[in-house]
């Protein structure tokens, strides 16, 4: 029934069934790609806790079948949506902040350049007091 | 220019606190369902409190309540009372009970002592609690006569939770 069920989901598996220690090797790594979703900042592969044993399980069944990676990562992100990948697909997650660190970055550098060049109006040599003045005339020997 | 820099800055700084101020909020634990309005996944699964087997697909028709939860679940039982005694004053709607990482025994066991109103059914290495994409327990998903999940809740039920939940399975 699961079988029957997968296959409507995700169709035919791609890929080459595997077994013994080739299955072991790749649940692990598959599984590392997956988070989650009960823990914090932990994979599939690491966490102890039941839903992750059990999505670890459905991953050795899958592969098992011949299921390829992609299409084991499509199936749970069907249910879990891209939270469960640990590599989201959307590569606007990676660039965004990265924009946003270099317009920040812009926005200092341009605002400390200005300060130092242009200390603003009011903070000038502008001297409006007579004796002020006439003293500076006596100091400069004007 | 300066002005320029000012503005800049006051807009990057209202859209961090806006961030900020949206996702206060929300449960850092809670994940957005994918799954509302796309069809139910399919399963199948023999109950425990029974000899039927509860195939969703032949509940298409009518409102269904699909109840994630365990024996080992702490909130599970403040909510079940909520679901044994409002699914019998809801005969247009069908309940089913999943219960994941669990035994037959336990849950059996379970029922007896709090009551059971609808078919309950085991999710053996919790494969369709997977397919819905259950985190933790209890879930309830509910879904319209179509067969389409309209709407999805985290956490144990009150009465009033459940039947505005219900209502939005209804309309769809």
């Amino acid at each position: 029934m699961i079988a029957l069920l997968l296959a409507v989901a995700l169709g035919v598996p791609q890929g080459q069934p595997l077994s013994g220690s080739a299955l072991d090797q790749r649940t692990q790594e598959v599984a590392s790609l997956l988070r989650c979703p009960v823990c914090q900042g932990m994979s599939v592969a690491d966490s102890p806790s039941t839903v992750a044993q059990d999505m670890k399980h459905q991953v050795r069944d899958m592969l098992g079948k011949g299921y390829t990676q992609e299409q084991i990562l499509a199936f749970f992100e069907q249910s879990y949506g891209q939270f469960v990948l640990e590599k989201p697909r959307n590569p606007w997650v990676w660039v965004l902040p990265i924009v946003i660190l270099i317009i920040g970055a812009i926005v200092v550098v341009t605002t400390a350049k200005k300060l130092t060049r242009d200390p603003g109006p009011g903070t000038r040599d502008v001297v409006t007091d007579p004796y002020v003045e006439q003293v500076r005339k006596l100091v400069n020997h004007d | 220019m300066n002005r320029t820099v000012l503005i800049v800055g006051a807009a990057i700084a209202i859209a961090l606190l806006a961030v900020l101020f949206l996702g206060l909020g929300k449960d850092p634990t809670a994940i957005e369902t994918p799954l509302i309005g796309k069809p139910a996944p399919q399963f199948a699964l023999k109950a425990v409190n029974g000899s039927e087997t509860i195939d969703i697909a032949r509940l298409r028709g009518k409102p269904v309540v699909v109840n994630f939860w365990a024996t080992w679940c702490v909130p599970c039982y403040q909510e079940h009372p909520v679901l044994v005694e409002n699914a019998p004053a809801m005969p247009n709607v069908q309940f089913v009970g999943v219960v994941f990482n669990d035994s037959a025994d336990k849950i059996n066991a379970f029922l007896r002592q709090n009551g059971s109103s609808y078919p309950t059914v085991l999710d053996e290495q919790g494969k369709t609690a997977i397919e819905y994409g259950v985190g933790g327990v209890p879930e309830t998903f509910f879904i319209n006569p179509k067969g389409v999940i309209v709407a999805k809740y985290v956490g144990p039920m009150t009465p009033d939770i459940l039947q505005a939940n219900v209502a939005k399975a209804m309309v769809q």
